[in-house]
């Protein structure tokens, strides 16, 4: 089966940098599994996350030397401040949760279908007639994670997910990635929170100064 | 206050295209004008149109807030150091024709901002995209122009937010001129590298969201749009181009 990413000998840097972000990176993922991507701040997590999704150096900018194949049909991306992803231009939950299937001009039904699927998984549908501008922190990330599922992405990447959540909702949005990776999605996880991510994850790389140093299990990693 | 105000008069369920034009009327009616009573009807127009939507008192504050530094400009230029024949007004010796000239070009201006206030007040940004998506229109355009509409309540959101933080972190506001504006370093710094670094972050998370897809993206609730509407909007048209169909006879007349 044809891996969602892989990426061989992938070297990154961003413009006006002297130093490689990502340095001789060799990985594969497929179909369902759960990688976590465990660093300090600055190993190349983040990066590694926009590189597997195509959007360095596209939209970021700087140079990719060695072979990368993206094998998803459609990427997600969730970062950790909620309030930069959010479209400004809808007025209700609903709207910014459909707006991905809307930009692909399926039909409206199949939209708002989509829309209240993604929001049923996250639990939000209460908050569906809402105005984006009026959650917090929390309930906002949660719409984000909705807006990126309701796209139904094949590799999905979550740049430190939980960050604007509490305890219990950071727990829900672990709980949920098992079902996505047994529906077929590849989630690669960027976070220093590996107690949760580990416990949800199938495999588990380290990045050192953004060389890969460790690639296995997440007990492995974690030790 | 600029910027999209909750409400649910005429002007906020209309059409967005039509509070548009309404605007967009006031604006090319205003340079088809030359009297200074026509141009006064206008911003008496353009009031009652504020007042239909709710939002005069704060439309005229802001509009005369805005056109004041122009009134005092064409005050100083036109009626100060206008042509003779002049007219005594107390101390001041004013020219005649240079009052009828600031009176047309100061009421053109306070037409047009007091008109776009109040468009800017009524009309929703996620109306108008909404509507401009139905019509087909790229969604880059639309959110050029949502965008524009939104900068300034979120860019006024979020130096409050610095402001709060930084008084917390011992900023002090009040003092002198020379105080004042030294306090403006912490707060504007913030506020620009922000919005730079959050723009970042926005252009990513609207591409995997399919901003750049480039098809024709679904309106998810486009507002709707009626005979009578579509009618005004025609007659609107109709109406400016009387105007200035009038004005170039009149001219050569």
């Amino acid at each position: 089966m044809t891996p969602r990413v892989s990426l061989v000998g992938v070297t990154f840097t961003y413009p006006g940098a002297d130093r490689a972000a990502l340095a001789g990176v060799t990985l594969d993922i497929g179909a369902g599994e759960i990688v976590v991507v465990a660093g300090a701040a600055g190993a190349g997590a983040s990066t590694l996350l926009l590189v597997a999704t195509g959007l360095a150096p596209r939209l970021v900018g700087g140079t990719l030397a060695g072979q990368r194949a993206i094998g998803a049909r459609r990427c997600g991306i969730v970062f950790a401040r909620p309030w930069t992803q959010l479209t400004g231009l809808c007025s209700t939950v609903r709207d910014e949760v459909a707006f991905g299937p809307a930009s692909y001009g399926l039909p409206r039904e199949t939209v708002l279908a989509a829309a209240e699927r993604a929001m049923q998984r996250l639990g939000i549908a209460h908050l569906a007639a809402r105005d984006p501008a009026h959650l917090s922190g929390g309930e906002l990330q949660r719409v984000v994670v909705a807006s990126a599922l309701a796209l139904e992405p094949d590799l999905l990447a979550l740049d430190d997910p939980a960050a604007e959540l509490d305890p219990e909702a950071a727990d829900a949005l672990y709980a949920m990635l098992p079902q996505l990776g047994r529906a077929g999605t590849a989630i690669l996880i960027a976070t220093p929170d590996l107690g949760r991510a580990t416990a949800v994850a199938t495999r588990a790389v380290q990045l050192e100064q953004g060389r890969i140093v460790r690639d296995g299990s997440p007990a492995e990693v974690e030790a | 206050m600029i910027g999209y105000v909750t409400g649910r008069s005429p002007l906020h369920r209309a059409h967005p295209y039509t509070t548009l034009a309404l605007a967009g009327a006031v604006l090319l009616a205003a340079f088809a004008m030359t009297e200074p009573r026509t141009v006064w009807l206008l911003v008496l127009a353009a009031a009652a149109l504020a007042a239909v939507g709710g939002v005069l008192r704060s439309s005229v504050r802001t509009a005369l807030l805005l056109s004041l530094p122009i009134w005092a400009l064409l005050f100083v230029l036109y009626a100060l150091l206008g042509a003779d024949p002049r007219v005594a007004f107390g101390p001041l010796s004013l020219s005649s024709p240079g009052i009828a000239r600031a009176l047309v070009l100061g009421g053109r201006v306070t037409a047009i901002v007091l008109s776009f206030l109040t468009a800017l007040a009524t009309t929703s940004p996620h109306r108008l995209v909404e509507a401009m998506t139905a019509r087909g229109v790229p969604f880059g355009r639309t959110f050029l122009l949502a965008s524009t509409l939104t900068i300034l309540p979120r860019m006024r959101e979020r130096a409050a937010q610095i402001l709060e933080a930084q008084q917390c972190r011992g900023l002090r506001l009040g003092g002198s001129v020379l105080a004042r504006l030294r306090a403006l370093g912490p707060l504007a710094l913030p506020l620009i590298l922000g919005a730079l670094a959050e723009v970042d972050e926005q252009v990513l998370a609207l591409d995997v969201r399919g901003a750049a897809a480039g098809a024709r993206r679904t309106a998810v609730d486009p507002p709707p749009d009626s005979q009578i509407q579509r009618a005004l909007r025609w007659s609107l048209l109709l109406l400016v181009t009387a105007a200035y169909a009038w004005k170039f006879w009149s001219m050569r007349g």
